[in-house]
């Protein structure tokens, strides 16, 4: 018996754009490391209404001497969200990760490229962060392309900032950076990636992640983190199932929560 | 705290529900298995089942639906990859199967018969029965009597017949699987719903509709186990919506042996034990010696 659902203390909940937010919780210092990709679960304590828990990406944590402290990056979209936004330092929520047995690999490629639509930049800002840190990959060697649909939507790029020596910004109306989709800037540089000196990691919508599978061939390695809606989030009602290919080719049902949330973009059965 | 069904020793009323619990390792970083009444474990079928298309699961108000179309590993690969994790706990094992004939079924419930470390069969009559239009066994006294008479006759291990609420009349179609040896009914599984998504006006569901579980259903579910127990002299199991042991209580004054915890773990996965922790307070503070007590106790 080694997880536990942690009691977390909401200590700054902060609207940092229009219907995005900064939440930082404080937790006991049980809970382990996460990895770059994992995820929580998160509820609010003694509400069964959301009756589901909601899935987040770590998107940043931190071990004090006495307890740790992780940040969740989110969009208000629906219900849940809408409730986690309200919530005021002070709050508690319940906790369990950090979930996910899929997560961002380290990579022995020279180049690296992260692609993100919207939100899909939180996990991913926090490998950059990683890899820089802990690994000591530089900067010159990280290439961020952020999009969202308008400036607005453009969140989290002073960390980005930080850790990577290249950014490329875009949004679908052109209120910032380029005037196009995160993909096709993407695809406009491709040339410059050697298959076999580059890793590539993205996270964001569906249709953006499907666009990445159109312009890679199979020699790129690509992780792309995946959402689907979540029950239990530990695998055991294979609830948020999404067709892969196994070792053998077949099409299979595959767990995001637990065989993800991070899966080879080459793996995916588009249906 | 202890509870016989059906010549089973379990250690408290107190199992987990199939497709709740995958197969017991999912969860068991979370619980002690070692505490439990008993594990059920993922519905198995004869060959490996790739399941439904996504999305699968849907919130609704105190619940939630899904159709996740009984994907499962297959029974041989329950036995040799699942089960060895299990036999290390000591824990009573419960096989919940289907089939989608009566053969497919006395095959699963053979090979789980002759595998070591299974106590018990759960059979899941709510899956289509495919020679007759997709109706489901279990809406038709007759079929489901079929289908407990073909695993009985395979199996020497007690057989519970776990319903479907989607009936009528479901008294009668325990009384029909008593009838055909049923050692013990369980009940309810999950109520056929749907919910739509009004914005791109489709159901949220890919299968369009699916099963709704989760305190939603608990009213219906206790009606169904009250109802059930006054026909039949087989044990009850209660199952549909218990989140805490109150909920566990209600269901056995209702009739209920024991009981099956499902959703309520997607949301607290501590939810089992605190329902054990809970019965067992409540015995004590109303100095109740044996929990066979209250089974049955409601005064109308
Ligand atoms: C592994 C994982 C990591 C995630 N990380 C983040 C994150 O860091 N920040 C963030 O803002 N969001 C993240 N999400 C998405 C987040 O879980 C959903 O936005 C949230 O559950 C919506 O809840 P709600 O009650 O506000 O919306 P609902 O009222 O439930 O739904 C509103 C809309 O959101 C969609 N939706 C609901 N649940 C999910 C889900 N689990 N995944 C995708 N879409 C969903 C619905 O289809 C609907 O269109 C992540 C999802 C997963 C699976
Ligand atoms: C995701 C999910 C999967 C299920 N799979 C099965 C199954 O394979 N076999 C079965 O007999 N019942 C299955 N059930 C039904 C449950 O065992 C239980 O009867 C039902 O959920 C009602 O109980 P609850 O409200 O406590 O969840 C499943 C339920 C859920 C939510
Ligand atoms: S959410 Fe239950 S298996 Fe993934």
């Amino acid at each position: 018996m080694a997880k536990d659902i942690y009691m977390g203390e909401v200590s700054r909940n902060e609207e940092i754009r229009k219907d995005f937010f900064l939440m930082k919780v404080t937790l006991p210092s049980g809970f382990v490391e996460p990895m770059p990709g994992q995820f929580v679960m998160i509820r609010i304590a003694g509400l069964n209404d959301p009756f589901l828990s909601r899935p987040i990406s770590i998107y940043s944590f931190s071990r004090g001497r006495s307890n740790c402290s992780m940040e969740l990056l989110f969009r208000v979209v629906g219900k849940g969200t809408r409730i986690l936004a309200g919530l005021i330092k002070g709050s508690l929520v319940e906790i369990s990760g950090p979930l996910g047995e899929g997560h961002f690999a380290i990579p022995k490629a020279g180049n690296i490229v992260f692609i993100a639509g919207g939100i899909g930049i939180a996990p991913l800002s926090l490998f950059a962060e990683n890899l820089c840190r802990k690994v000591c990959r530089s900067s010159d060697a990280m290439t961020f392309y952020l999009g969202a649909q308008s400036a607005d939507g453009l969140i989290g790029l002073n960390r980005v900032h930080k850790y990577c020596g290249n950014i490329i910004v875009c949004t679908d109306d052109g209120s910032a950076g380029m005037k196009a989709l995160v993909t096709k800037a993407f695809q406009k540089d491709l040339k410059k990636y050697d298959p076999m000196d580059t890793a590539i990691y993205a996270c964001g919508p569906r249709p953006m992640i499907r666009a990445l599978s159109g312009m890679l061939d199979a020699e790129y390695f690509c992780q792309v983190s995946l959402e689907e809606r979540m029950a239990c989030g530990v695998g055991a009602c294979v609830g948020c199932a999404v067709a892969m290919k196994d070792d053998l080719g077949q099409k299979t049902y595959k767990r995001v929560c637990s065989d993800g949330p991070v899966f080879e973009l080459k793996d995916i059965v588009w249906e | 705290m202890k509870v016989e069904i059906a010549g089973l020793k379990l250690k408290n009323p107190v199992m987990t529900a199939s497709g709740t619990f995958g197969y017991g390792e999912e969860y068991s970083d979370y619980v002690d298995l070692n505490r439990l009444g008993g594990i059920v474990v993922k519905g198995l079928s004869l060959k490996p089942r790739p399941g439904n298309p996504p999305p699968r699961i849907m919130e609704t108000s105190g619940g939630m639906l899904n159709a996740v179309g009984l994907q499962n590993v297959g029974v041989d690969v329950f036995i040799d990859e699942k089960l060895p994790f299990l036999r290390r706990y000591d824990v009573v094992v419960i096989a919940n199967i289907y089939g989608e004939s009566y053969k497919e079924y006395a095959q699963v419930a053979g090979k789980l018969s002759r595998a070591k470390g299974v106590h018990a069969l759960e059979i899941n009559v709510s899956c289509p029965n495919v020679k007759k239009g997709g109706l489901s066994f279990g809406s038709d006294p007759r079929a489901a009597a079929e289908v407990t008479r073909c695993v009985k006759a395979e199996t020497h291990l007690p057989v519970i017949v776990k319903l479907t609420p989607n009936v009528t009349d479901i008294a009668s179609i325990a009384l029909s699987v008593e009838n055909a040896g049923a050692d013990a009914v369980s009940l309810i599984n999950t109520i056929t719903g749907m919910s739509i998504d009004l914005r791109a006006r489709t159901p949220h569901l890919k299968n369009i509709t699916g099963g709704l579980s989760g305190p939603a259903i608990k009213p219906v579910a206790l009606r169904m186990v009250w109802q059930v127990a006054q026909k039949v002299s087989i044990p009850v199991i209660g199952i549909g919506g218990i989140m805490t042991a109150e909920d566990a209580l209600e269901f056995m004054i209702a009739g209920a042996k024991a009981v099956q915890i499902g959703t309520a773990s997607f949301i607290n996965p501590c939810a089992l034990v605190e329902i054990i922790d809970g019965i067992r307070h409540y015995l004590d503070e109303n100095k109740i010696k044996n929990i066979k007590d209250i089974v049955g106790t409601l005064q109308t």
